[in-house]
């Protein structure tokens, strides 16, 4: 077998240099990048809280500033915990201290957890607000006319059948991270 | 760990330190980044990012395990992570090295004999694997000791020799099969 090891370590190196000029720029890029994907999920976060914010703020019916003041609190603690959990990757040293299969865990662990709770961190807290809203624009459209009411209540419905849909599809993408995290551990409890 | 106490003793900077990796693991850092990317211009990106991630991780070198498994670790799980990202991206499906040596050989035809088209094959090989098995075959390729290969996978020495068995039956069914013996 040594003849495909020959194969291997004599391929034509392609363009394999990278300079510590370009690692520079590259770390340049790197921050940039990080600077950019936070400013455009922090704006996101502050259109929705001042787009709820003003609802709650100016909205004549009392029940509909609860609601809208309720998913303004979802929003703001989906972004703490989106912030908290960017500021929880691993460290550029992690890739040194830890084995591949260590670190490898660690990172579907870490995907792992995100996804089962979801419900907890992302979608969970915005249930709240937005069930008043329903109720609160349901109670208002039956007064105008049945057809307005029932078109809430078509709406709401299609809404919460978005939100399991997107909480399953999460749960089962975490069922099949967890199996891949029990492959590892096998591996790991081999004699050695 | 001679080389580990030098560098200890001389308390090596970052830039030292990344220059040294350079000289001594670029090439094979080159070929990791080949068999962990298909796509050209993704591949120099990828390449860069380990670069990035090895000078990162030199800020804070502590001398407990060599160069070279510091290298190879940082390489390695730089790579994995790309792997992950892609693979959500590209929808890739990946398989362990059991599951390829249970998989019919794609048959491609007349084999060619030459080295360019083993190596374009062996490359298509390599990436089907799941992270772990790609950095055991990477490792037996570049001629690691199956110790080497377990301080920097973290897989058991034993399971590494078990594995690299594996690999062996795997290239000889596929690259050897139909060749005259001898």
């Amino acid at each position: 077998m040594d003849d495909m090891k020959d194969v291997w370590q004599k391929q034509a190196a392609e363009n394999a240099t990278v300079s510590l000029e370009e690692v520079r720029r590259k770390a340049g890029r790197f921050r940039a990048t990080i600077f950019w994907r936070n400013v455009r999920e922090y704006s996101v976060l502050g259109l929705l809280t001042a787009w709820f914010g003003l609802y709650a703020w100016r909205s004549p019916f009392p029940v509909m500033r609860v609601g809208n003041g309720l998913t303004v609190a979802g929003l703001l603690y989906a972004g703490y915990q989106l912030h908290k959990r960017a500021s929880a990757a691993a460290a550029p040293a992690d890739l040194a201290r830890k084995t591949c299969l260590h670190f490898h865990r660690a990172q579907l662990e870490r995907q792992r957890d995100a996804l089962r709770g979801v419900w907890r961190w992302y979608l969970g807290p915005m249930i709240p607000g937005l069930a008043v809203i329903a109720v609160a624009a349901g109670i208002a459209g039956f007064e105008r006319s049945w057809s307005a009411g029932l078109a809430v209540v078509l709406f709401a419905v299609a809404g919460a059948m978005l939100y399991v849909g997107l909480g399953r599809l999460n749960q089962g993408a975490a069922r099949r991270l967890q199996g891949q995290i029990e492959a590892l551990d096998a591996i790991e409890k081999e004699p050695k | 760990m001679e080389e580990t106490e030098s560098i200890a003793a001389r308390g090596a900077g970052q830039e030292e330190l990344y220059r040294e990796a350079v000289a001594a693991y670029g090439a094979p850092l080159g070929r990791l980044a080949r068999a962990y990317e298909m796509d050209a211009d993704a591949r120099r990106d990828l390449l860069q990012e380990i670069h990035l991630a090895l000078w990162r991780s030199f800020a804070s070198f502590d001398a407990r395990c060599s160069l070279r498994t510091w290298t190879y670790r940082v390489a390695h799980n730089a790579a994995a992570s790309h792997v992950l990202r892609q693979r959500r991206r590209r929808a890739l499906v990946l398989v362990s090295l059991e599951e390829l040596e249970a998989m019919p050989d794609p048959g491609e035809g007349p084999r060619a004999a030459d080295e360019r088209h083993t190596l374009d094959r062996l490359l298509a090989l390599i990436q089907q694997l799941r992270p772990l098995d790609r950095q055991v075959i990477l490792s037996y390729l570049e001629g690691m000791d199956a110790a080497s290969t377990a301080e920097i996978t973290g897989i058991s020495a034993g399971n590494v020799a078990t594995k690299i068995h594996r690999i062996k039956q795997i290239l000889a069914r596929r690259f050897h099969e139909g060749e005259p013996h001898g």
